[in-house]
């Protein structure tokens, strides 16, 4: 199930990336230079403790944040020299979100919310609708799909996030904490939705405090002080 | 996009209910009060017209003009013929205040009649007439009165300490249809008999002066004052100026006491949309993390005030013709309307009321779309 290491172009590329926050008058190294290559389909898992840089290289590749020093490139394209007004576009054809709190809007159905993730993209609305209820179904909750998030589990709630960070068919998701609100048995589902999405050639970038949650992924990075400490994709070479 | 700016204001209904309110008392406000100017504006501009070009001979200052003056006007060189009017309260006790010059007789030359307020029934006044009136329109309604009835005129005058009136009764021989105009407030008798009557032998309060054909009326009215002592001439055109710049003066005290609610009203807008802000920030950094663009979160955050501003408006359009229409109905049983709601004053109020929701919704949406995409992404 493993892509990584068969020389295939990475579909990401961080090249020297630093962030510096100044707190107060001290400067905060955030991320200290970090290198690292992705391959398409490739489920990685990005651990170490708080403050270890983690959350700030997600929103660097998000283009949520923008870095100090150091590129990003996702499919050979560099993003972090994109212009701001590029940027909601390079979200949306480039990223799936998915977030620890799941972050659903409450006032919308789940197809609702998985819907509008296309609806800045410019989808006619039958589509979106069509689209939509594929992806929740291929998550099983095709007999969810005019429910509220209030009306649904955790676990189904994140599934419904999951399936809303799929819709434009992103070339990499983002899972902050993506089993952090949930409990053990829901982590289970939610674990193998996202290897079962990687296994069909979705890459996918978690990061997590869950050692149990990273054991199952395809690659470990551990950061610590805002550097890789430790990478399992490159041990194994 | 629509769906989900219904969406968010259903959402709170509470909140969006009472601020449209806030909006629809502001609009109910406009158009109360600007269909009243829009109705005095409307009543003047015709009142006008009826005099066709004639020039407006009044005294300098206050007071009567002497009869001799006619024929002063006569002879100044363009003018074609010249005629007095005598004006008088119909009940000297009630007469009207500011803009509305309430009911009043009018003594006429009857060969000089206003025949352009045609008769509904009954016949003009003609030589030889006394005692008897052409009514307004709004006059008959008052007093209930059909051609034959008497109607009673009042004449009181100050002497010494106490007051001396006596009364007598006019019998209508004709009744004008209804024009919008002041003149539906008029009785119209022979001038002869109203000198008589009112003790006024040989005065009247205006002159009319009709120019000859090619003759510039500002010109002559300027002539005219110069060639004849202690009057104050104004053409139609002038006339029509003066007129406007008073009625613009009540319009901006009426308008701006309602501009002002509206904009109140405005401000309820800006502080429900800044709540709403403020409590969607997850909401707003998540769709800029899906990929929304500035202009759709400004669009959707707008769109939420304008169409708080547009059903205020529609509310307040809406209230303000009720109320308007009821206050008619009960204003004419007694005399004339006092509103007219006109296309204008429902576009002017609806626009108002949609770029006001959409100004003040400005900063809101501004705020909105400078939420970091990285609250959504913060822990709770």
């Amino acid at each position: 199930m493993s892509n990584n290491g068969n020389g295939k172009e990475p579909i990401l590329s961080i090249r020297g990336l630093k962030k510096t926050y100044m707190q107060g008058r001290i400067p905060v190294h955030a991320l200290d230079g970090v290198n690292l290559d992705v391959k398409k389909g490739e489920l990685i898992s990005i651990v170490g403790p708080s403050g270890s840089g983690k959350s700030t290289l997600l929103s660097m590749i998000g283009l949520l944040d923008r870095p100090t020093e150091g590129s990003v490139f996702i499919e050979g394209k560099e993003i972090t020299d994109a212009k701001e007004s590029e940027a909601p576009r390079i979200r949306r054809e480039k990223i799936g979100f998915v977030f620890q709190h799941f972050n659903l809007l409450h006032t919308l159905t789940a197809l609702e919310n998985v819907d509008i993730a296309m609806r800045f993209s410019g989808v006619s609305r039958s589509k979106r609708k069509i689209r939509a209820f594929e992806l929740l179904s291929s998550i099983g909750l095709g007999d969810r799909v005019n429910h509220r998030p209030s009306e649904l589990s955790g676990g189904q709630q994140q599934r419904v996030a999951i399936a809303r960070a799929m819709a434009n068919n992103p070339a990499i998701i983002l899972a902050d904490e993506p089993t952090g609100a949930v409990d053990t048995k829901t982590r289970e589902v939610i674990v193998s939705v996202l290897k079962e999405l990687s296994r069909k050639g979705q890459t996918i970038i978690v990061v997590t405090h869950d050692m149990a949650v990273a054991e199952q992924t395809d690659r470990i990075i551990t950061m610590r002080d805002g550097r890789i400490e430790s990478d399992t994709g490159v041990d194994m070479k | 996009m629509l769906d989900l700016i219904v969406r968010s204001l259903t959402q709170r209904k509470m909140r969006t209910g009472l601020t449209i309110f806030g909006i629809a008392l502001g609009i109910f406000a406009v158009v109360v009060m600007g269909g009243m100017s829009e109705h005095l504006n409307m009543t003047y501009d015709k009142s006008i017209k009826l005099l066709a070009a004639d020039i407006m001979v009044q005294p300098d200052g206050s007071g009567t003009l002497d009869e001799t003056k006619i024929r002063q006007i006569k002879r100044v060189p363009g003018v074609k013929d010249a005629y007095g009017v005598l004006y008088t309260s119909l009940d000297p006790e009630k007469s009207g205040g500011g803009f509305d010059p309430g009911d009043f007789v009018s003594g006429v030359l009857p060969e000089k009649q206003i025949k352009d307020l045609k008769l509904i029934s009954g016949r003009y006044l003609v030589p030889g007439d006394e005692y008897k009136a052409v009514i307004g329109s709004s006059i008959a309604r008052k007093f209930n009165l059909k051609v034959g009835d008497e109607l009673e005129i009042k004449n009181k005058r100050k002497k010494g300490s106490s007051s001396i009136s006596h009364t007598r009764n006019v019998t209508v021989v004709g009744i004008q249809e209804y024009s919008g105009t002041m003149f539906d407030s008029s009785v119209n008798i022979p001038l002869d008999a109203a000198q008589k009557f009112y003790k006024m032998e040989n005065t009247v309060s205006m002159i009319y002066a009709e120019p000859a054909p090619g003759t510039d009326s500002s010109l002559l009215a300027k002539r005219i004052d110069l060639s004849v002592e202690k009057v104050k001439s104004r053409s139609p055109e002038q006339l029509r100026k003066d007129i406007e710049g008073e009625l613009v003066f009540f319009s901006l005290i009426t308008i701006s006491a309602a501009v002002l609610a509206a904009i109140i009203g405005g401000l309820s807008v800006m502080n429900t949309m800044l709540m709403s802000v403020s409590e969607r920030t997850k909401e707003f950094g998540l769709l800029k993390a899906l990929g929304a663009e500035r202009k759709s979160i400004l669009f959707m955050t707008m769109g939420e005030a304008a169409l708080m501003g547009m059903i205020g408006g529609i509310a307040g359009i809406a209230g303000g013709w009720i109320l308007v229409h009821f206050l008619n109905i009960s204003f004419e049983a007694q005399g004339s309307a006092l509103f007219s709601i006109t296309p204008r004053i429902v576009v002017i109020g609806l626009i108002f009321a949609t770029v006001l929701g959409m100004i003040c919704g400005t900063y809101p949406a501004y705020r909105a779309t400078k939420m970091s995409p990285m609250e959504a992404l913060r822990y709770e």
